[in-house]
């Protein structure tokens, strides 16, 4: 692994202030306050039921949380409050998600999944339909850009052989590695995955764990570098390539820092080791 | 005053019979998620059996007293219910865990095909049935108006309420009732703990249908007539009643049925008969709209 | 069947035997009662019951018959190839197959032996296969469950009517209006609903349809109510108008020819040949579109298209709106081939046709649709005879395909885009 630059200090990207989620009478996160800094991958881990996947689906919108602030910083400065906005606003906002079941759209080609994560820019160049339907050049343009841009992202993931066939005939990997795929084509600020490597070989993680990399440090394609927070209960590649680990547990932040110091830290143990901490 | 009072007690005994279809779409909904587009039909078929099981015990001249009617909720029910086993198992065993448009679709299907079976096998004029329960108790009177509460509705009432009150024992105290609250937690956990669920839900399916042929039988021993067409508007308001009360909540469905019953009644007698099944539908898409989990129902939360 | 041991052949059977005779049980318990006594209205219009246990004991040896052909017949490996051989074929041959349709529907008033008759056949036809692909843009492409997809064609139908009626528009004029107002109600309709989770948003769009239908029938000052609206004007050849008189001003006239009736037919099967065509023009050019694309990812993964930015309620709304259009093309059309409309002609069964050609043509395929209503329209309009037993299997063929090959009969979906086709 090539060495992770270290943020520049007060560089946060992402946010996250006394975030609660309650579900009826379950308090299933509770006050939870981190930062993603930009250019880092961030961990979001803990034992099961801690609220990560929960804490997860408020940053993407598809919960609206009881209480609390997620701020995103974008490149221009511009500041988004996700709390406020609706899933599909906050992909255009600039975070993008995969999910714990691989959710590609499973009878469509490789390449229209990635044409689709590409829609929002694609629909803009057809002048509503009107422009693509008599076949204007600009559409054109925009289509050939958003193929190479495609291209581009297979090639990093190994596919690009494969992008004529049906998505959900790949191998369960290559599914993996396409939902990324297509997560960073809608050319997000913050790219956010959940468990990423649930189900992977040690090969296929290694891939992914490089992959990763690659995308934190901009080396995958043209795009720029991406700010990466992952949900993952592969201690092995959370250790490996995470910049900073955040571990919830009971819906609590009960420890954060680097890799080494979160990985020493008795409160962490104890969590996952299930001894009663709650005196 | 005393009009309002008829309407009530009418729209209460139609309500009921609402209210035991919409546990049948309920149940299902709950167990395998899915509406059972044909079970509007199902009623219908229920009303069929019930009207050619009248026939020919009057042919034998033995229609008449509360044994007869007896009989004939048992025969209904026992032939219905087997139309209900059949459609589960024909329709939408083989399709689960297909593509989520297919067990719609495919019942859809079974509900074009009971309509049209029926309307080959039995023809396809509206059959009148002569009243076989007339008369009624008196409640009150307002000058010429007679507020009567009929033999017919009470046998609506008392019968809905024991078909009921049966049905609430089968699904809290038994086992066959754990094995379905099971199913509707958790299918697959249910069946890992050893619930055979394919025949759960086919069981789930069987007593649908059996309280469908009991609003059947009912319903055409009240209104005295019968179609191959009747299901279709009778299925989308007990459909109503079930979304209304929250789909998947069995009291809700009751709850949803007298109100329906209720609202249609009233609706009919103060505004306008033509267009009282406006009056459904549109509480039907008020009610998606702005209460989807319905008054009884849990909220569900989206698992991503 | 290879080197099989007579033991298992007998077991074979005799399980087969069993398994039928089981079929054959519940059949009889399905026939008995609904099959073996039919109630009929007597003289006195009391009912009479009649007896026809003959047909119950037909149609029990019937399923005995076949579940044992069919546990005899089918093994789990052939089952699963032979469809997917079958359709591979299906779509070769569809390479052909859809041209030569085309050129057969080009062709087809010309074609010595087809009269009057054929040709009206013709336009039904048509006017199904133009509905069911207009109907394939919402449910095939965006898998929206549409059960109230009649209301359109009611809403482009009444549209003409009463607009040639009020205001004395004509044909050309009120054809594009009766679509945009179609498509104006699918926005309106659609809007509240298509948040909707599928099965709801079909049972809402059928009470949708339904709604339309009864105020169309009640609101008797605008619509004639159940007399619907009559003397609807004809469709003029843009303007010349299709006379018998064949004076200067009129088809005949302008052109030359004898005045014949068969013009007016002809005129209208091209009219609903090209409505079609344009139907299923934009349909295919616009799945090629991010817009298409759009519509079949959502009908894949809701959930996923909202993690992408795509905002599912419009998208869901653009196919809903324009599948609208098209049924409200389909329907100005059928009120001026027909003169007449009533609020019978747009009932739930009809919602109900078009959505099984829709499925029995493959859900998507162009080609399975208009295959689909050929055979199912035109097939019960020649024998007359079995009308009684369309609908039935109609349904019965919408379970089947089903529960046997839920992604269509023909082929299989082609891709909108290609990265290997542009590579070189």
């Amino acid at each position: 692994m090539s060495a992770a630059l270290q943020p520049a200090a007060g560089t946060e990207i992402l946010e996250v202030k006394s975030l609660s989620m309650r579900f009826g009478g379950l308090l299933a996160v509770d006050g939870v306050d981190f930062q993603v800094q930009r250019g880092s991958i961030t961990a979001l881990i803990g034992p099961n039921g801690a609220g990560k996947t929960t804490v997860f689906n408020c940053i993407t919108g598809f919960y609206r949380p009881t209480a609390g602030q997620i701020r995103l910083r974008r490149a221009d400065g511009s500041v988004a409050a996700l709390q406020t906005l609706k899933d599909h606003r906050i992909a255009r906002a600039g975070v993008a998600r995969t999910f714990q079941n691989i959710r590609l759209f499973a009878g469509m080609t490789v390449l229209e999944n990635l044409l689709i994560a590409q829609h929002i820019k694609l629909q803009k160049a057809t002048g509503f339909g009107i422009g693509a339907m008599l076949g204007l050049s600009g559409y054109r343009a925009a289509e050939a850009e958003a193929i190479d841009r495609a291209a581009e992202w297979l090639r990093a993931i190994g596919l690009l052989d494969r992008a004529d066939d049906i998505a959900g005939g790949l191998p369960y990997g290559a599914q993996r590695r396409l939902e990324i795929a297509r997560a960073m084509c809608t050319m997000p600020a913050l790219l956010c995955l959940d468990e990423p490597a649930a189900g992977l070989n040690p090969r296929e993680s290694d891939d992914l764990a490089k992959l990763l990399v690659s995308i934190r440090d901009g080396t995958a394609t043209a795009s720029p570098p991406t700010s990466v927070l992952l949900i993952e209960h592969d201690m092995g590649i959370v250790m490996r390539i995470s910049d900073h680990v955040v571990v919830l547990d009971h819906g609590r932040k009960i420890a954060e820092g680097p890799p080494d110091q979160v990985r020493n830290d008795r409160h962490v143990i104890a969590a996952y080791l299930g001894e009663d901490e709650e005196g | 005053m005393a009009y309002a009072l008829q309407q009530l007690i009418n729209g209460i005994s139609l309500g009921m019979i609402y209210g035991l279809i919409a546990v049948g779409y309920t149940m299902v909904y709950g167990i395998i998620g899915m509406i059972n587009f044909a079970h509007g039909d199902i009623f219908m078929v229920g009303a069929f059996i019930a009207l050619i099981a009248i026939l020919s015990l009057m042919s034998s001249d033995l229609m008449g007293g509360p044994a007869a009617i007896l009989l004939v909720l048992a025969i209904s029910m026992a032939f219905t219910a087997l139309y209900g086993w059949t459609v589960e198992r024909i329709a939408y065993r083989p399709l689960r865990g297909s593509f989520r448009l297919a067990p719609l679709i495919s019942a859809i299907g079974m509900s074009i095909v009971l309509q049209n079976f029926v309307q080959v096998s039995q023809g396809a004029r509206v059959k009148p049935l002569e009243p076989q329960l007339r008369g009624g108790v008196e409640l009150m009177r307002d000058g010429d108006f007679v507020v009567q509460l009929s033999y017919m509705q009470i046998l609506i009432i008392v019968s809905t309420l024991a078909v009921l009150a049966v049905f609430t024992w089968l699904v809290t105290q038994t086992a066959l009732g754990r094995a379905m609250r099971a199913c509707e937690q958790d299918r697959r956990m249910a069946s890992l703990l050893g619930i055979n669920t394919d025949r759960t839900i086919s069981l789930a399916f069987v007593i649908g249908a059996a309280l469908a042929a009991v609003a059947g039988t009912l319903y055409l021993l009240r209104y005295g007539i019968a179609d191959f067409f009747m299901g279709f508007i009778v299925g989308v308001k007990a459909f109503t009643a079930a979304v209304l009360g929250g789909i998947g909540s069995l009291p809700g469905a009751v709850l949803g049925g007298l109100l329906i019953g209720l609202i249609e009644t009233f609706w009919s007698a103060y505004f306008s008969v033509q267009y009282k099944d406006v009056a459904a539908f549109s509480i039907l898409a008020l009610t998606l709209v702005f209460l989807p989990t319905g008054l009884l129902g849990r909220q569900e939360i989206e698992k991503v | 069947m290879t080197t099989p041991q007579s033991a298992s052949i007998a077991a074979r059977l005799r399980a087969a035997t069993l398994d039928a005779l089981k079929a054959t049980g519940i059949a009889f318990g399905l026939f008995v009662v609904m099959v073996g006594l039919r109630t009929d209205i007597g003289p006195t219009g009391a009912l009479l019951l009649r007896t026809r246990w003959p047909d119950v004991a037909a149609l029990c040896a019937a399923v005995f018959i076949l579940r044992l052909v069919l546990a005899l017949s089918v093994r789990p490996q052939q089952a699963a190839v032979t469809p997917a051989r079958w359709a591979a074929g299906l779509s070769r041959a569809g390479l052909l197959f859809g041209p030569a349709l085309l050129a057969l529907a080009l062709i087809l008033p010309f074609i010595p032996g087809i009269g009057r008759y054929e040709l009206d056949l013709g336009i039904l036809v048509l006017t199904y296969v133009m509905l069911g692909w207009g109907l394939n843009i919402v449910v095939g492409l965006a898998g929206l469950l549409d059960l109230g997809y009649v209301a359109f064609y009611a809403v482009g139908a009444y549209s003409y009517a009463l607009l040639a009626q009020y205001f004395g528009l004509s044909f050309w004029i009120c054809l594009p209006l009766a679509g945009i107002l179609a498509a104006f109600w699918g926005v309106l309709l659609g809007f509240p609903v298509l948040r909707l989770r599928g099965d709801y948003l079909a049972i809402v769009t059928l009470a949708f349809g339904e709604i339309i239908r009864i105020v169309l029938l009640n609101w008797v000052s605008l619509t004639g109510g159940p007399n619907g609206i009559s003397g609807i004007p004809r469709p003029t050849f843009f303007g010349l108008p299709f006379s018998m008189g064949g004076g200067p001003g009129t088809f005949a006239g302008f052109f030359g020819l004898e005045p014949n009736p068969s013009h007016r037919v002809i005129f209208l099967y091209y009219l609903i040949l090209a409505l079609a065509l344009l139907t299923n023009w934009v349909a295919m050019r616009i799945r090629r579109q991010p817009i298409g694309r759009a519509w079949e990812a959502l009908r894949e993964d809701e959930v996923a298209c909202r993690a992408l930015g795509i905002n599912i309620t419009n998208t869901k709304l653009t196919a809903f709106a324009l599948g609208a259009m098209f049924a409200g093309f389909a329907g100005a059309f059928f009120a001026t081939r027909q003169a007449f409309i009533s609020p019978e002609s747009f009932t739930f069964i009809e919602s109900a046709i078009i959505l099984a050609i829709v499925v029995l043509g493959g859900l998507g395929s162009q080609i399975g649709i208009a295959v689909a209503a050929i055979v199912m329209i035109g097939g019960f309009e020649l024998f007359r005879d079995l009308d009684e037993y369309r609908m039935l299997v109609f349904g019965g063929a919408m379970v089947l395909i089903m529960v046997l090959r839920p992604r269509g009969l023909v082929g299989s979906r082609s891709p909108s885009v290609l990265l290997g086709a542009r590579r070189e």
